[in-house]
């Protein structure tokens, strides 16, 4: 089990991926048992998650980018936080992210 | 976020860049081998893991993933000559040898093929060394081809 996403902390991508732009999306290999799987285990990213990883660069809190996305993006009050939060524990639970220093 | 279908990977393109990306880590790669070049070593939707090179690069009857020069596209063919630093290639089901490769081209080896989800087992490294040898024969091709009619015949008959 991993980690809950804090909204204090700064993430960034993991060691354990690849990413890629490929005609217009961003494509990652997570290196799932040391193996890039690009038959199984290709992932794209939809405009949400594109916004998103492009953020995490694992300097910045989540909470400042949620605001920042916030700012972007127009969407009912806290609908933009949940799926903020909601992919970034799918991608910490994939060991894709982690936590900045 | 979406698990996708793979992105142009019939062809080749766009492949070459994740491949190299995730081999470039030291890490294998699996993906899906398309077309009939290296038939019946590889087959059309055989799915191979490419190791990294090793440090004293391929050897002759190695079977690797490489990128033509002026090409996007990724081929699997044999190491089938090592000519000053660059390799000729070859599909075992090819007529004509694809000429020499850097080895800045060559992405990695193949380590395992598995076909309808069964790991084939592989040869001996002498058996892909005299494979490189015959394959510089024009009577290899010939006898490619016969082997691959006589297993389509028995194929359509099962």
């Amino acid at each position: 089990m991993t980690d809950k996403i804090d909204l204090a902390k700064a993430y960034r991508p993991s060691e354990e991926v690849v990413v890629r732009e490929i005609e217009g999306e961003t494509v990652i290999v997570p290196l799932t048992s040391g193996v890039g799987d690009l038959e199984d285990e290709l992932l794209t990213l939809n405009e949400t998650g594109r916004a998103v990883w492009a953020r995490l660069d694992g300097s910045r809190p989540l909470a400042e980018i949620i605001r920042d996305l916030e700012a972007a993006y127009d969407a009912p009050d806290g609908v933009i936080r949940e799926d903020v939060i909601g992919l970034l524990q799918e991608l910490c639970d994939r060991r894709m992210i982690v936590a900045g220093e | 976020m979406n698990k996708t279908a793979r992105p142009s990977l019939a062809d080749g393109y766009s492949v070459a860049g994740l491949l190299r990306a995730v081999l470039e880590k030291g890490r294998p790669c699996r993906y899906e081998a398309r077309g009939s070049s290296m038939h019946p070593s590889i087959q059309d939707g055989d799915v191979v893991t490419l190791r990294p090179l090793a440090a004293e690069g391929p050897r002759q009857g190695d079977v690797v993933a490489f990128v033509p020069p002026g090409t996007e596209s990724v081929r699997l063919h044999r190491v089938i000559g090592i000519d000053g630093g660059r390799y000729l290639m070859k599909g075992d089901n090819g007529l004509a040898a694809d000429g020499l490769v850097e080895r800045r081209d060559i992405l990695g080896a193949v380590a395992r093929i598995e076909r309808h989800g069964r790991v084939l087992r592989r040869g001996p490294a002498f058996a892909a060394a005299i494979l490189a040898r015959l394959s510089r024969t024009p009577w290899f091709t010939r006898l490619s081809r016969r082997l691959r009619r006589t297993i389509g015949r028995r194929d359509r008959k099962a």
